[in-house]
């Protein structure tokens, strides 16, 4: 290759890895939200087709980098009051609790246990974490349809300072709306995770794909979450995720 | 005035309201291959519903609990009262799990009322739990008992301080003294024992916890002052003449307990520490030192905890007792859990003594049909010498079969 060649090729991966921080970019701009509630319906399918529902409801307050959620079980019966509080920072992996009522004590996830899988669904902990543009490196593959939308496929890498059991994920982000329409999560050259996200609607002012499907590849079994009851930016106090309110919420 | 008062009562009353409510039937059956000197009984078969609410308006909150409860080996009481403080000797059939107010505003919460208290870090053994007194009729198939006490915590994430004070105190429920799980000593059979009313403590208990968050780690310092919910024995000869009898009296020695508990991350593994120094005025009372180290790993479908807990005699009382705690120390503990999927699991729990004297293994399968039910079955395997806590026992090794109906 010329050196005109080669400088051309460099400028123009640059441009690509630019394009690609962008579009993640905008994509979390545009979903950006002071705070965020809805109630989640979870349809386990097992690898032979046996079906498990749960329902938790979801609060979050912060936007990207800065936010606090909480995920607290409300079915089946066994496992009403469950939760996991999900505190996510900026430069470094989120900390995590979960509480456990029949045992009234909580218990910190750490760091390299959130590979496992929340409460019987196909939702890693990690999953259930936030990703915020900046603790992730990307690049940009190319152009892809999926399910009929045009999208941009793009690879990120976790950074150093962001622990993750992945070692690199695809995103496909649509064009038209900025959503994610699939991520594949990846350990080594395994795709181990591929999550779906469908059924797009516009909640007040915010595309959000209100159905999202995670694919456990490994174990051949899918969970279905369905988004009801979607309201952003609600009144929520930042007092109501913290360690006390978690145990207080059984 | 009276409208701005009125205006502050709307404010607090007319809050958000929020009413929660579980519970679960659960019928369970045991078998013993073995019978035991002092109980001929094979097979018990016990019924347990328990219902728990709460009730939420502005800042308050209510929680209330009930159990009922009866079996085939009258381990419950027959008589149909309700228990408000479970001090009965037997499992009451009719109690009050719990029932406490709370007033909680950001970074405070006040309750009062009888309520569950946990302290501590490790699983299997917490020496700084002090708070949380058991029902050990079945000894190593227990039950926490909640405690009737107000209860102060102060912070909100980084830095938490508990202040507890409990005016009246809650034992632990030890075994029956004519039941599998209270062997007689090796070389006291045939001794006809009968237990006389306890010694209750009149004085209350006070407890205060502070725990810190750091970024990937966190400590608590603990303080308990009050007493032991474990008993110790005064025994009162009583004739002289075949057979021989000898009389009991469960007493609770004075307490004071200096506490520490961590857990931090270690490369893939996550590391636990938890200790009490437990020191007494109770002439009869040991004062020890008792401690847990323990690592554990989750990955994949696998929850995996190992660790030892061991102690040091710094004062020797010489009091007979009863000690579950103790009994599980010097020993190698551990717990491996595997999720079959999202229905079924399997975990197998064990201790095993350090001098290999005593072996406390538990194998459990769980799987759940539909929203409500659950089946549970599991072999508990109990080995080792007559004279060791866990050997002692080596007659009840048991198999369980429990079916839960959770609404």
């Amino acid at each position: 290759m010329s050196r005109r060649g080669l400088i051309a090729w460099l400028l123009a991966g640059a441009a690509w890895a630019q394009d690609a921080r962008q579009i993640v970019e905008e994509a979390q701009r545009r979903s950006r939200a002071d705070s965020e509630r809805y109630e989640g319906t979870l349809e386990v399918i097992d690898a032979r087709g046996r079906k498990n529902l749960k329902r938790w409801i979801y609060l979050r307050v912060g936007s990207h980098g800065n936010s606090k959620a909480v995920i607290r079980f409300t079915e089946p019966p066994e496992v009403r009051g469950v939760a996991l509080l999900i505190i996510n920072h900026p430069e470094r992996a989120s900390d995590q609790w979960m509480w456990t009522p029949a045992t009234q004590r909580e218990r910190r996830i750490a760091i390299q246990d959130r590979s496992t899988r929340f409460f019987g669904t196909d939702f890693s902990f990690e999953d259930l974490e936030e990703r915020d543009v900046n603790q992730y490196d990307y690049r940009m593959i190319g152009e892809d349809e999926v399910e009929g939308a045009l999208c941009w496929k793009i690879e990120s890498r976790p950074r150093k300072t962001r622990a993750s059991q992945y070692t690199h994920s695809l995103l496909w982000i649509r064009k038209e709306n900025y959503t994610f329409a699939r991520i594949e999560n990846y350990v080594g050259r395994e795709l181990v995770r591929r999550a779906h996200y469908r059924e797009v609607q516009n909640v007040q002012g915010i595309w959000t794909p209100r159905l999202i499907e995670m694919h456990d590849i490994r174990r051949n079994s899918r969970t279905l979450l369905r988004l009801e009851k979607l309201q952003y930016n609600v009144p929520l106090k930042e007092s109501e995720f913290t360690l006390q309110a978690l145990r207080r919420g059984s | 005035m009276g409208r701005a008062a009125w205006a502050l009562f709307a404010a607090a009353t007319l809050g958000a309201q929020d009413f929660g409510q579980r519970g679960f039937l659960e019928l369970r059956m045991t078998g013993f291959p073995q019978t035991a000197p002092n109980d001929r009984a094979r097979g018990v078969a016990a019924a347990l519903l328990r219902y728990e609410a709460t009730y939420r308006r502005g800042s308050w909150r209510l929680a209330g609990g009930v159990d009922a409860r009866t079996d085939t080996h009258h381990e419950s009481e027959r008589r149909w009262n309700l228990s408000l403080l479970d001090r009965e000797r037997q499992r009451p059939s009719f109690a009050l799990r719990r029932a406490s107010i709370a007033y909680e505003r950001p970074g405070l919460t006040i309750e009062a009322g009888k309520q569950f208290i946990r302290w501590g870090k490790t699983d299997i053994l917490n020496p700084t739990d002090r708070f949380a007194p058991r029902d050990f009729l079945a000894v190593v198939d227990n039950d926490f008992l909640a405690v009737t006490a107000a209860r102060l915590a102060v912070g909100a994430q980084r830095n938490t301080v508990e202040l507890v004070f409990a005016p009246r105190f809650t034992p632990s429920r030890i075994p029956l003294p004519n039941q599998r799980w209270a062997p007689l000593p090796p070389g006291a059979t045939g001794i006809e024992l009968r237990e006389r009313p306890p010694h209750w403590p009149g004085g209350a208990q006070f407890g205060a916890r502070w725990n810190h968050v750091g970024a990937g780690w966190e400590g608590s310092l603990s303080l308990y002052e009050g007493y032991n919910h474990l008993p110790l024995f005064r025994t009162y000869p009583a004739g002289t003449q075949a057979p021989l009898r000898l009389e009991i009296r469960r007493f609770y020695p004075r307490l004071r307990m200096y506490g520490a508990d961590a857990a931090w991350p270690a490369g893939p593994i996550t590391l636990k520490a938890e200790a009490g120094w437990m020191r007494s005025r109770t002439a009869e009372a040991d004062e020890y030192l008792l401690y847990v180290v323990q690592c554990e790993r989750q990955a994949g479908d696998w929850s995996l905890v190992a660790g030892y807990a061991g102690q040091k005699l710094t004062r020797r009382g010489a009091g007979p007792g009863f000690n579950p705690e103790r009994g599980l120390a010097q020993a190698f503990l551990g717990r491996a859990g595997y999720t079959i999927d999202s229905n079924r699991n399997v975990a197998v729990e064990t201790a095993v003594r350090r001098n290999g004297n005593g072996l406390w293994t538990k194998f459990e399968y769980s799987q759940a049909f539909g929203r409500h039910w659950r089946a549970t079955t599991a072999f508990t395997l109990i080995r080792g010498s007559p004279d060791d806590f866990l050997g002692q026992y080596r007659r009840n090794s048991h198999f369980l079969l429990a079916l839960r109906y959770s609404f």
